[in-house]
């Protein structure tokens, strides 16, 4: 299949006179990990929130399975297999660790009206909720009320429940931010075994180590526009992208 | 039981009822609803319309007067939930402020005079007044609270609980904001109806300024002082800002100020009410009743 | 004619009252996205200060600038005790702590004073005049004056001066004005010193032109005032303004002239609904 899964067409988002996002083009390939990296304030957040259905697109084309998404609401998006992680993380707080996962599961139940009123704690479901925590390492923190989970549980809950939702895409704001050595490299793990699955990946990452490991392909925005795009070794050695870096630590390795 | 206790009592279980309906609104979907009064008013006056205009009896008018509050739920909930968050509460105060002008300017609901003359509930030819009423409106609460536990045990009931908590991330997972914050409007409007209509009854008079914005005040105070998003906290919350008036007749004076200083230190400091979490009141009914955890 | 001037005068008196307690409001959206329904009982209670003080001194100065001095405090005092250490919730916790302050102080305010129906005989230092056949009364022109002057000065404060400055750097980003070394709780608290001073002088001014004061007063500014921030596009002060001049207007004239079923109060929120089915931010309100 050469069809990209996710193609973005002269996406353009202005706020007020502020060019957050000018005319970026990219295409994502079913099957593989594309990471989206640029300083601060490149636009790859704004990026993912017009993905994702967020945000409006002032300009151009966002082609998901070649049908545009103009006009979709993020939920409907999410109906599609797109799921999405949140640069600052967004848990249930005061729903559990399990019960943050179910409500991913609930997707296939909110949009029938015959199917919403079931019970959502059935034994099935529960346990395929207890699976998904298991892949990401956190089963024995089930019953833990979300909100008093550290940062890095977090952000493994984040891309469980994304993971529930995004059987096609999955969209990872930063996953790797604020994780310690070991989370780093037991996340990595688990984002290649999600490749595995078939499902395709976007990242958006500040560890230039991390995305250079990970990412088949790499698009490198800065100030809103695409700058650079290929792989990590046609990256590591392109001039603009090491101008667009200069004096900013984002090139320091962050583990 | 003395009549007065039974008064008493009736009283409570009416308004718990709209108490409930407003939790599920509030404390289940996380919609500030500061107009409920309007909604039991809608309910109270198509009730008692139906029963003095057309003579039917309230068993026939029940399934209208739910369906006309669901109607106007669905009204009225569609802008207001559609604007911004902060505007919801701004919306559903103007809500109430012009239900209560309509119903006390247009001559169809009796004006200022309200409607008076609503016959009592018959059940087989009984009229059902007294201890009677007092175990119909038991029985309602009971099938209320049922739908409220059935609520939060549907994947509807959860998704409301997600929207709640982090509006952005339940849209990520497929759950449309608008259509489940109305859900949960609606069940509760038709709550509100369940009670203004049980409330016509019994009081037999109704007028416009009983649902005015205070009384919208004090079903909010029900509902944040029993504990928010609890199943119990409505019915604990009714039961003492309805006994309260009465176990402090003597000071009657300083009752609205004991209300409203007792809302500001359960919010400023206990925001989850007397059955929010960590709460005794709360570990101790846990061992009770069922529906607490 | 003559009649739709009057009228008109009135309504922009009416207007320019509004005007000055929603700004209160407005400026405390702007900075803490917290909607202040008790603003309306901290104008009652400039009222009542202002009375007390004027029944004590006889000087219309001193009753002014003890009103304004404990409004401000009692403003700061809310925002402290019921809106900072609220924050962290979902914004319907402050609100309903907001609701149950007003109500706490009305309520305080009937206990104290009674509740009865006071008066305010005082005499506005202001000329009446009589312009082209039409008398002007001393008070509407105290009115028409003291809220332009107020109006300047806040406009002067916000654009000009480095605690306006402030201001908007807090009402953006909370955090990032603290980043940049600005105390920003002491420049949420100085807004609501602002805006409860000015309520203060609202109070004073409503209390000498009906002749009126009780306690219940801020009850049905409470609301409308908050229909005027949605329409005027919440956290616009401008926006406020303009609102609350055109409800001043529309309500004078519209219940003088025109016969309508129903009461004024409700005209504000027919027109904040309608405003807001046409252009969901308000008048002048930003996405």
């Amino acid at each position: 299949m050469n069809q990209p899964l996710l193609e973005v067409t002269d996406l353009s988002k202005y706020f007020g006179g502020l060019k957050a996002l000018d005319h970026v083009n990219f295409k994502v390939m079913p099957g593989e990990i594309l990471g989206l990296i640029g300083p601060n304030g490149a636009g790859k957040t704004v990026c993912f929130n017009l993905i994702s259905g967020v945000y409006k697109p002032t300009f151009g084309q966002i082609l998901f399975e070649g049908q545009s998404t103009e006009g979709s609401a993020p939920h409907e998006i999410a109906n599609n297999g797109v799921g999405r992680t949140f640069q600052i993380v967004k848990p249930f707080a005061s729903l559990s660790v399990l019960e943050n996962v179910l409500v991913a599961q609930g997707i296939s139940k909110y949009n029938a009206f015959s199917k919403m009123w079931s019970a959502w704690k059935s034994k099935s479901e529960v346990s395929k909720g207890l699976k998904i925590l298991e892949r990401v390492g956190l089963a024995d923190l089930a019953h833990r009320k979300a909100g008093l989970l550290p940062l890095g549980n977090l952000r493994r809950l984040e891309i469980a429940r994304a993971l529930l939702v995004g059987h096609k895409l999955l969209l990872l704001d930063e996953s790797f931010s604020g994780l310690r050595h070991e989370e780093i490299s037991r996340l990595e793990d688990l984002i290649r075994s999600i490749r595995e699955d078939g499902i395709t990946v976007l990242l958006i990452e500040h560890n230039m180590r991390v995305a250079m490991g990970l990412c088949d392909q790499l698009v490198v925005l800065d100030h809103g526009q695409k700058i650079a795009e290929g792989s990590p070794e046609e990256i590591q050695q392109s001039e603009k992208v090491i101008e667009a870096y200069l004096g900013r630590k984002e090139t320091k390795d962050a583990a | 039981m003395s009549s007065y206790v039974i008064t008493i009592g009736t009283v409570i279980v009416i308004y718990a009822i709209a108490a409930c309906g407003l939790n599920v609104i509030i404390g289940y979907a996380g919609q500030v609803s500061l107009g409920h009064a309007a909604f039991v008013g809608i309910g109270a006056y198509t009730a008692a319309l139906l029963s003095t205009k057309v003579g039917s009896s309230f068993w026939i008018s029940l399934p209208i007067v739910l369906a006309i509050s669901a109607i106007f739920g669905l009204l009225l909930g569609l802008p207001s939930l559609r604007v911004r968050e902060d505007f919801l509460a701004i919306t559903t105060i103007g809500i109430n402020f012009i239900v209560e002008a309509i119903f006390n300017y247009v001559p169809f609901f009796g004006g200022a005079l309200g409607i008076g003359g609503i016959p009592p509930i018959a059940l087989f030819g009984a009229k059902l007044k007294g201890f009677a009423f007092f175990y119909l409106c038991i029985f309602f609460l009971l099938i209320v609270l049922a739908a409220c536990w059935w609520f939060t045990r549907s994947w509807a009931g959860l998704a409301c609980f997600a929207l709640r908590e982090e509006e952005s991330a339940a849209s990520s997972m497929g759950i449309s904001p608008v259509r489940f914050k109305l859900l949960a409007f609606v069940v509760g409007t038709c709550m509100a109806g369940l009670s203004g209509a049980l409330n016509a009854h019994y009081i037999t008079f109704i007028s416009a300024t009983d649902f005015s914005f205070p009384f919208s005040i004090l079903l909010l105070c029900m509902v944040v002082i029993g504990g928010m998003g609890t199943l119990w906290g409505p019915v604990l919350g009714a039961l003492i800002l309805g006994a309260l008036p009465e176990i402090f007749r003597p000071i009657v004076d300083y009752r609205i100020l004991f209300y409203t200083v007792m809302l500001l230190l359960m919010i400023r400091f206990q925001p989850g009410g007397l059955l929010g979490e960590n709460m005794m009141v709360r570990r101790v009914l846990a061992k009770i009743l069922p529906g607490v955890r | 004619m003559e009649l739709f001037f009057e009228q008109l005068l009135n309504g922009i008196a009416m207007g320019s009252i509004y005007a000055l307690l929603t700004l209160g409001l407005a400026l405390v959206y702007g900075i803490l996205r917290i909607l202040h329904v008790a603003h309306a009982s901290v104008y009652t209670v400039g009222a009542y200060m202002g009375l007390f003080l004027y029944k004590l001194t006889g000087s219309l100065l001193i009753c002014v600038i003890g009103s304004m001095a404990s409004c401000a405090l009692l403003g700061v005092a809310i925002e402290r005790f019921a809106y900072y250490p609220l924050l962290k919730y979902p914004p319907y916790v402050p609100l309903i702590g907001s609701i149950a302050v007003m109500l706490s102080i009305e309520e305080l305010c009937r206990l104290i004073a009674g509740p009865d129906v006071l008066t305010f005989p005082a005499e506005l230092p202001f000329p009446a005049i009589r312009l082209g056949g039409i008398n002007i009364s001393s008070a509407l022109m105290a009115i028409y004056c003291i809220t332009a002057v107020i109006l300047v000065l806040l406009w002067y404060i916000t654009s000009h001066t480095e605690l306006g400055l402030a201001m908007r750097a807090t009402s953006q980003d909370i955090a990032i004005a603290d980043a940049m070394g600005i105390n920003s709780h002491f420049i949420i608290s100085i807004t609501f010193v602002i805006g409860s001073a000015i309520a203060a002088i609202a109070g004073i001014l409503v209390g000498i032109y009906f002749n009126q004061v009780y306690p219940t007063m801020g009850y049905v500014p409470a609301y409308k005032t908050l229909a005027l921030i949605v329409v005027g596009g919440l956290g616009s002060v401008p926006g406020a303004v303009i609102a609350s001049l055109l409800l001043g207007f529309a309500e004078t004239l519209l219940i003088g002239l025109v016969e309508i079923p129903l009461p004024r109060d409700a005209l504000a929120f027919i027109a904040m609904i309608g405003v807001l089915m046409w252009r969901s931010e308000g008048l002048l309100g930003s996405r």
